[in-house]
């Protein structure tokens, strides 16, 4: 017991001094010339680190109680990501020294488990990170998300969205959603295997059939992927289904009007089957994580890579200016085309403590100035027309019109479908590639998935 | 008076203890289990659904993988390390030469966090360039590694034995410690009348040591019902649930899926499961207390 007590002590005793030396900086400003200090919470893999940014301003001490602030949640977590986020907060603080803004960082993963618990906390975030479409929606349809028709209107985005976007954002005529900006998937290819083996970007089935036999042959892996976390074997999915059945059908499964044990799903199986069965996949693709998969398209092993736009971000310089990419090859010609295209944004919890704050905040993450920002810094894709398109490279110029050619853009796999039958049918994509005999069993299993998840809402 | 006064002072002593441990354990197993007879999906007002998710649960095929891979862990768990760990302790226990240092290096894998083992297996299993793999290529006995992450019917083994790898050194101090209060004087008796060093061991060490076997014994079955991290690190109970665990399994569920009503109720079952351990530990503690 005396242990015990001797611990608690120390605990207590440690929390103690961590507050008092957190506390440190902020007394002494009072007393002085004033110092604004701003505490910025990081969280890092296990960690919290506290980054204090320190400045000089002339001012009464009241003016600092009266200081406004905004919390925001944000899921940049990659090393680029995040340092483009810190850098606007700051910029955003710069241009209104009266708004503190109490920004944290999450991993994108712990981000995703974590909103649910964010937004029902008695003190919610104000701004967050988040998912257009159906994620997005879920929240919207359970009152968590702020209508922010009013800001669309004075930033007046209703121009300078296009109308694609503005769709995405608004339900019953009201903007709930701030897009800011997205990416598109494609076949990422090797140029340099490619040249060596005379081989073209294909366009068709067959074309894409005989390129990998063509790579097979040479001791190439033609398509590289890593499976362990499930939703690249989704990318298959959605392509192939989309391809063999058009958007319409895709889009109407996702959101559970048409069932898994529809003759249609199994073709998209039988097609699937081919690739695996040739042996066209990287082998053991379940022990690889996506970018693990990527290990050997940099090394020269492997020919292609079924990959979101991000997959840049991996790659190292000099073989980055060897990668170029291709439209996911047509099967059936009479189809719309589809693409998959996510789209990230932003958007305020409809509890916010601070929303007037909030908004100046998310009408700033909406502008051009940041768009550009990020665009220039990141690469991405911006969603405001008002961000001048000869700032962008090659390659961007050449995903916009990979999108623009497409009838239909989809969002991905687990962000048009619900987080639970994503999930069931992610496994079943899994437990195919491993067995592909079991693929009857696999859909009457998400078919009856798919009743009972549906008939919940 | 004074003897009230008395008795009073350990309830005293134990009125923070007992607080936290309602706080922290009693109230949340209760919210649980209320929980677990609701529809909460972590954002909206929970729903009472009865008994609903528990008949779900038990029609459910993930539920029933995670349940035998627990068993299978299980099995393996109160077997392998425990007589690896005896045998290290047995081995050690006589004074040869670096003794210490061996105790060292088989206690090393425990003093990793979990994460850290299952980080660093992962690598070791990779399928081209892992350390199990180059070794088992050079030897040219195989011509190519299996995939230790990715074929169904190994998965769960692979992780099972880092999970032995870490817990023999465990076990093997435990005994040490149990070998090391063993009066010196019954064994000398022993060897005095006529046993030789098996005899000796059935006879008079393994008995002795009783005491230690059933904490080991109790120690294995909670870590074997608990493991999550290594699963969840390793493989996140890929692929295709093939080693998923009931505790894996309820994260997924409640986390992933937002089903916190049905991970609610997989927490109850797994807690169920648990406390006929403990409680079966407790009768036989008791039971050893009172004989003494």
């Amino acid at each position: 017991m005396t242990r015990k007590s001797f611990w608690i002590t120390l605990g207590l005793l440690t929390v103690l001094t961590m507050s008092l030396t957190a506390c440190k900086p902020e007394t002494v400003t009072v007393v002085e010339t004033v110092i604004e200090t701003v505490v910025v919470e990081k969280e890092g893999e296990s960690i919290v680190e506290t980054v204090v940014v320190e400045k000089e301003v002339e001012v009464e001490t009241e003016v600092l109680v009266e200081k406004q602030i905004v919390i925001y949640n944000s899921m940049h977590g990659d090393p680029d990501p995040r340092a483009a986020d810190e850098e606007i907060v700051k910029n955003f603080m710069e241009a209104n020294p009266d708004i503190e803004v109490i920004h944290s960082i999450v991993a994108h993963e712990d981000f995703k488990t974590a909103i649910r618990a964010y937004l029902t906390a008695s003190t919610p975030p104000d701004v967050l990170t988040w998912f257009a479409g159906n994620r997005a929606r879920f929240f919207i349809d359970n009152d968590q998300i702020m209508d922010i028709s009013d800001v669309w209107e004075s930033e007046g985005w209703n121009e300078s969205y296009p109308k694609g976007f503005q769709a995405l954002s608004t339900v019953d005529g009201k903007q709930y959603f701030l897009p800011t900006s997205w990416y598109w998937w494609a076949v990422y290819y090797r140029v340099s295997i490619f040249e060596e083996l005379g081989l073209e970007p294909p366009t068709t089935w067959e074309e894409f059939l005989a390129v990998n036999e063509t790579l097979k042959e040479n001791d190439y892996i033609p398509i590289a992927i890593g499976t362990k976390y499930r939703w690249t074997a989704a990318a298959w999915f959605d392509y192939l289904n989309m391809r063999i059945n058009g958007p319409e059908f895709h889009i109407n499964l996702m959101l559970g009007e048409e069932s898994y044990d529809d003759a249609r799903v199994a073709k998209v199986f039988e097609y699937w089957r081919v690739l695996l069965d040739n042996g066209y996949f990287l082998e053991d693709a379940a022990a690889y994580s996506w970018s693990e998969a990527l290990e050997p398209m940099i090394a020269g092993e492997a020919a292609m890579y079924l990959m979101g736009d991000f997959i840049r971000d991996s790659l190292p310089d000099e073989i980055e200016a060897d990668i170029d990419f291709f439209r996911f090859p047509i099967i059936d010609p009479s189809m719309p085309i589809g693409e998959d295209a996510p789209t990230d944004g932003y958007f305020l919890a409809a509890n916010a403590t601070n929303p007037d704050t909030a908004k100046l905040l998310l009408a700033y993450l909406g502008s051009v100035e940041v768009q550009t920002y990020n665009a220039e810094e990141l690469g991405r894709l911006p969603t405001n027309s008002g961000v001048d398109r000869s700032l962008f490279t090659e390659t961007q110029q050449k995903g916009m019109e990979l999108i623009d050619g497409a009838d239909f853009v989809a969002q991905f796999y687990d962000r048009d479908t619900t987080p639970e039958m994503a999930d069931e049918g992610m496994n079943a994509f899994i437990a195919f590639w491993d067995d592909p005999d079991s693929i009857d069993t696999l859909l009457a299993d998400l078919e009856a998935a798919r009743q009972e998840i549906f008939a919940e809402e | 008076m004074p003897r009230t006064k008395r008795d009073i002072i350990p309830y005293l002593f134990l009125i923070v203890p007992v607080i936290i441990y309602i706080v922290w354990v009693i109230a949340p197993m209760i919210y649980t289990f209320y929980l677990s007879l609701t529809n909460w999906d972590g954002l909206t007002t929970p729903e009472f659904i009865g008994f609903k998710n528990y008949i779900k649960l038990f029609d459910d095929k993930v539920f029933y993988i995670s349940l035998t891979n627990n068993l299978k862990w299980l099995g393996a768990f109160i077997t392998v390390p425990v007589i690896l760990g005896l045998g290290l302790a047995m081995m050690l226990n006589t004074a040869i030469p670096g003794e210490k240092f061996f105790k060292m290096t088989f206690y090393m894998p425990m003093v990793l966090a979990m994460v850290v083992s299952g980080l660093i297996w992962g690598w070791m299993y990779h399928p081209k360039g892992g350390l199990v793999n180059t070794f088992l290529m050079s030897t040219g006995l195989v011509e190519k590694g299996p995939g230790w992450l990715s074929n169904r019917d190994i998965v769960l083994w692979s992780i099972i034995i880092v999970a032995i790898w870490r817990q023999v050194g465990y076990v093997m101090v435990l005994y040490l410690a149990g070998l090391k209060s063993i009066n010196p004087q019954l064994l000398e008796a022993a060897t005095v009348d006529g046993a030789n060093g098996w005899q000796s061991f059935w006879r008079i060490i393994l008995p002795l040591l009783t005491p230690v076997t059933v904490i080991v014994l109790v120690i294995s079955v909670i870590d074997s019902l608990r493991a999550f991290d290594l699963v969840s690190v390793m493989t996140r109970g890929g692929p295709a649930n093939a080693s998923s665990v009931l505790a894996n399994f309820m994260y997924i569920e409640s986390f992933n899926n937002y089903k916190m009503g049905y991970g609610a109720a997989i927490a109850v079952i797994l807690f169920m499961i648990s406390l006929g351990f403990i409680i079966l530990y407790l009768w036989r503690v008791m039971k050893d207390e009172l004989e003494y």
